[in-house]
């Protein structure tokens, strides 16, 4: 077996169109060689710190691999990566998003690893459902590094002084609103809700969507709902919003989608909607101490839930040293040497061995997610069909409208209209 | 100096003759050749390449990892016919443009006017309001400018001390533009600056002069300081103009790149972004920038063209 | 002549008589306003992170903690201290070029008279319109190329060729504003167009010069861009990318680092400021031969 090197200085001749480049079937005679290889992902300070230190650790183990590291801030991450990539200089290691993994891989820019599997990768363990969570088309995409589940974060002795059971596993769409207006009832402060408001919020959205049978996206890449689910959906906030339950429009405008804009953090709201992994984040900026259950349920519903991989490791298509970078996948996810070191930051391990070594080591905000994670259980279902191209453009208009409803530019039913026609016209221009 | 000293009797000084026209025609374009060299060089080299290379796209449907591929017209006729998202953005920009390009530059121009004078501590003064814009496009901005504008911000607790409550100004869509307007106006360093420097070679002998004659303060304002100052006003309306329109940053940092609330802050150039990065559409996004280089165009030839009625050159 | 340039009798007298007092209250009033969001950032900087947020917005700390300056300076792989020295040395490099190449192109467009001179003008200016975002992608492919990806070079060379049109019309403006006597008489001695241009047009330029100085220091220590596209290895990170090595929306950000960082990183523009402003006065010296 030869080694097919891309020579990189020759692609880059060809100028803008180096992306879309045939993957390369041949792998190295030896998989010990040693190489460089460049790593990036996103992330702040403390993740930086870690993922630098299992770095370090892994080419103290293999000191004829080098490792060249880069992360960046969510915010900056993507057009850097797109831009090296469309420039002929991708990394090889790349950290790859749920959503934006299917742009990547549809469009060719990272490879299947199943050839590494039980070999550089030894993640059988993971299960079928981490496993397929991080498949595209039925071939594996990326190594799981976190499994993730959306929640309700709240502030439990808040609730307590309002005189109010805090939301819970298994809590129901309707007792979570009963429960909202009862704290309003008990509750002094004009400033502070019961809890933010969820209509913006895809990942809640979905989990709604499947505790009614439906989904976001059906196999077939169409939408998996109608106009009177979405309406449905902006009616439920909306009527949550006349009762003073959840907090007014402008309150919840402020949300960006980070952790020191929510309603929670600034003390707006008692309750409050995030993915698991990002529940340390809020504990941070919170003073007081903070739980966190899953999302409400369906009397006689479906589960709504699914675990999702926070964020996965993938390999470039043009890396030239694709069985080095799936060794250190293996180490940083599988390997207890590297996986502790990653901690919880990037979300719960899928494998179970690797989670039993570092449940020891965690504070107590880390041993709740944990626990989320096991206690959801029968609030799992299936994982849902892929999201079509198209997804993430989707999910921002889905916002726009639900903040069009909550500021009452337009009503609940014709919200959901707007949305389903939207995201139409979004899908079939994909 | 002493070519300095016999100029400085005025303006009688004898023009050059014209014999010899033709030579030195050829001598000036020599050497105006030679001082353009660098930008030459640059605009050859790094600019023009990477800008034809995008106009090129423009007629390709391009998604960043695959190979461009040609469209012709479509992404144009498509911003055109069916986007609302573009009228959305155009109507954004247009109003920001309109609004904070005057009231920073007539801010910038009254406090460089006090600023201008014998006063003690001005280095302070000046200092001072140079800081807001040292801070630039820190991300620290979005969260600064939420403890202003947010419901239970700075400007609502002093509006609170007069018996009003405000709304949330940088999350209610009615509002939040005009957040960012006091943003731009607020960040009024730089068009200070150069006004400043502009009026600092306006010699004050011509304000003693005035003075004698017994011109009033707005006499000499209209007289003296406009026609003098208009070359820099010129140049800060210009410049200030195609910033607006490219404006970016503000946008995306305080929206978190949403343009959010309903598309109130989405700024032209935050809409290409969105198409590029988030949507992987390059192809329509440069599309969208070689549009908005006509519109900034076309602004900014419509000022040239009004120059001869009020900037007044020495030359 | 100096004491007109400190105590500028003319212009005091020229502007209506306003109350010294009154006029340092309005000044001093403006200014609050100016700072208070840095006072914030400032106060930020010192408390715990869970106060940062929660909405109450006063000034004053529950309580004060230094913590956040060495936790900050030494949070990274690499100390603030390299971050700053890189972001000296490429915005010193960048100015340097940048005043040079533009007062050259600059003087050929206001002063010189050649073919095609407003088409030049007109096409540089049109440098200015187009979103750098369309060109992020075959600039990096050109500058890759070139070999100078994870290098300071994109973002410092390109200043030796003006590409910035800012910083020429800019200058182009103030130097239409010199008296062409003084060039046409220096021109009649026998000067050439370089000895008018470093004999006369930049010394009597000191204005705008020390505002482009200004201007393109503080710009490119700003810049974040450049050094996010460009700029790898963290060896090499400016200010900027180090600042934002702290902040990461999806998830836990430090924000008392990044405030107290972003306080520091505002420390040394101040004092460029600071110094060249000096220069922006001391150009009304020459202003007196005008005329």
């Amino acid at each position: 077996m030869t080694s097919t090197r891309i020579d990189r200085r020759r692609l880059l001749g060809t100028g803008l169109a180096v992306a879309g480049l045939p993957l390369l079937g041949a792998r190295r005679a030896l998989a010990q060689e040693g190489g460089n290889i460049r790593m990036m992902w996103w992330g702040g300070d403390e993740r930086a710190r870690r993922t630098n230190s299992a770095i370090d650790r892994f080419t103290a183990a293999h000191p004829e691999v080098s490792v060249e590291a880069e992360s960046m801030g969510w915010d900056d991450y993507w057009a850097r990566l797109a831009t090296q990539v469309a420039g002929g200089n991708a990394p090889d290691f790349i950290q790859m998003d749920y959503r934006y993994m299917f742009e990547y891989a549809r469009r060719g820019a990272i490879r299947p690893l199943d050839e590494f599997l039980g070999e550089e990768l030894k993640i059988s363990d993971f299960g079928d459902v981490n496993l397929d969570s991080c498949s595209v088309d039925g071939k594996l995409y990326g190594g799981n590094v976190g499994v993730n589940s959306f929640s309700v974060i709240f502030d439990s002795a808040a609730w307590q002084e309002a005189g109010v059971e805090a939301p819970s596993f298994g809590t129901t769409w309707d007792g979570f609103a009963e429960k909202c207006a009862a704290f309003t009832e008990g509750n002094v402060s004009s400033r502070v809700h019961a809890t933010a408001d969820g209509s913006v919020q895809e990942g809640l959205f979905e989990v709604w969507l499947r505790t009614r049978g439906k989904a976001l996206y059906a196999p077939d890449g169409t939408l998996g709902y109608d106009a009177e689910d979405a309406g449905a959906w902006f009616a439920y906030w909306a009527e949550m919003r006349k009762a003073g339950s959840c907090v007014p429009a402008d309150v919840q405008a402020l949300y960006k989608n980070s952790p020191e804009t929510a309603p929670l953090v600034s003390g707006r709201s008692v309750t409050d909607f995030a993915y698991s992994n990002q529940f340390a984040s809020y504990q941070l900026l919170v003073p007081k101490e903070l739980s966190v259950v899953g999302a409400p349920v369906l009397d006689g519903g479906e589960p709504g839930q699914y675990l999702k991989p926070s964020q996965m490791f993938s390999i470039s298509s043009t890396s030239d040293e694709p069985e080095i970078a799936a060794r250190m996948i293996n180490f940083l996810i599988r390997e207890p040497e590297g996986a502790k070191l990653l901690g919880l930051d990037r979300g719960v391990p899928a494998s179970p061995e690797i989670r039993e070594a570092i449940i020891p080591d965690l504070d107590e905000t880390g041993r709740k997610v944990v626990e989320l994670i096991s206690n959801l259980s029968p609030q799992i279902g299936a994982l849902p069909p892929a999201p079509p191209q198209g997804a993430g453009e989707i999910n921002a208009v889905q916002i726009r409208i639900a903040q069009e409803v909550a500021f009452e530019a337009v009503s609940p039913e014709d919200g959901g209209a707007r949305l389903v026609d939207e995201a139409a016209a979004i899908l079939e221009r994909a | 100096m002493s070519a300095y000293d016999a100029i400085e009797g005025g303006k009688s000084a004898a023009r050059p003759e014209t014999s010899g026209w033709l030579a030195r025609a050829i001598h000036r374009n020599g050497a105006g050749y030679l001082f353009l060299a660098p930008w030459l060089i640059g605009f050859f080299c790094l600019t023009l390449g990477p800008a034809l290379v995008s106009l090129y796209l423009s007629f390709t449907d391009f998604d960043l990892l695959t190979s461009p591929e040609f469209v012709g017209a479509q992404n144009y006729v498509r911003m055109v016919t069916a986007d609302a998202k573009f009228a959305a953005a155009i109507r954004v920009t247009l109003v920001y443009v309109a609004l904070s390009v005057p009231l920073k530059l007539a801010f910038a121009l009254a406090i460089a006017m006090v600023l201008n004078r014998g006063m003690r501590a001005l280095p302070a003064y000046r200092a001072i309001f140079y800081l807001p814009s040292l801070l630039g496009t820190s991300v620290a901005i979005a969260v600064l400018w939420r403890q202003l504008f947010a419901a239970d911000g700075f400007v609502n607790s002093l509006l609170a001390t007069v018996g009003i409550e405000g709304p949330s100004w940088i999350s209610n869509p009615n509002y939040s533009l005009y957040t960012l307007v006091v943003l731009s106006v607020w960040q009024f360093g730089s068009p200070m600056i150069i006004f400043l420097a502009g009026l600092r070679q306006i010699p004050a002998d011509m304000y003693e002069a005035a003075s004698l004659d017994g011109a009033s303060s707005r006499r000499q304002f209209l007289r003296i300081t406009l026609p003098l100052l208009s070359p820099v006003i010129f140049f800060n309306v210009v410049i200030q103009t195609i910033e607006a329109f490219k404006a970016f940053t503000p946008a995306f940092i305080i929206s978190g790149g949403s343009g959010g609330p309903i598309n109130s802050t989405l700024f032209y150039t935050l809409y290409l972004y969105q198409e590029a990065f988030s949507y992987f559409r390059m192809g329509y996004a440069s599309a969208l920038a070689w549009v908005l280089v006509i519109i900034i165009a076309i602004f900014t030839a419509f000022s040239f063209l009004t120059t001869k009625y009020w900037v007044h050159y020495d030359d | 002549m100096t004491d007109a340039v400190n105590d500028m009798p003319g212009r005091g007298s020229a502007y209506p008589r306003l109350n010294s007092t009154l006029r340092h209250a309005l000044l001093i009033a403006v200014c609050i306003v100016m700072i208070y969001p840095i006072l914030w950032m400032l106060s930020g900087s010192l408390r715990p992170a869970s106060e940062l947020f929660g909405g109450e917005a006063g000034l004053i700390p529950s309580q004060v903690t230094l913590s956040a300056y060495p936790d900050g300076w030494f949070g990274l792989q690499v100390t603030f201290g390299r971050f700053f020295a890189n972001s000296l040395i490429i915005s010193v490099l960048a100015t340097i070029g940048n005043v040079l190449a533009a007062s050259l192109v600059a003087y050929a467009f206001a002063r010189l008279r050649f073919a095609g001179q407003n088409f030049w003008f007109a096409l540089m200016l049109g440098t200015l319109m187009l979103p750098y975002h369309v060109t992020l992608i075959p600039q990096y492919v050109l500058f890759r190329e070139l070999g100078w990806v994870n290098t300071w070079l994109p973002l410092i060379v390109p200043k030796y060729f003006a590409v910035d049109a800012f910083f020429i019309f800019l200058m182009v403006q103030f130097f239409r504003g010199i008296p062409r006597e003084l060039d046409e008489a220096a021109r009649m001695d026998g000067c050439s167009a370089w000895r008018i241009y470093r004999k006369i047009i930049l010394p009597l330029s000191m204005p705008v010069l020390a505002t482009a100085a200004i201007f393109s220091f503080i710009w490119t220590w700003e810049d974040f861009f450049g050094p996010l596209i460009y700029i790898s290895e963290m060896e090499n990170y400016t200010v900027q990318l180090g600042l934002r090595s702290f902040i990461d929306s999806s998830g836990t950000s430090s924000w008392n680092e990044l405030f107290a960082m972003s306080i520091l990183s505002l420390v040394p523009i101040f004092l460029i400021f600071l110094f060249f402003q000096r220069l922006l006065i001391e150009g009304i010296a020459t202003t007196g031969m005008k005329r």
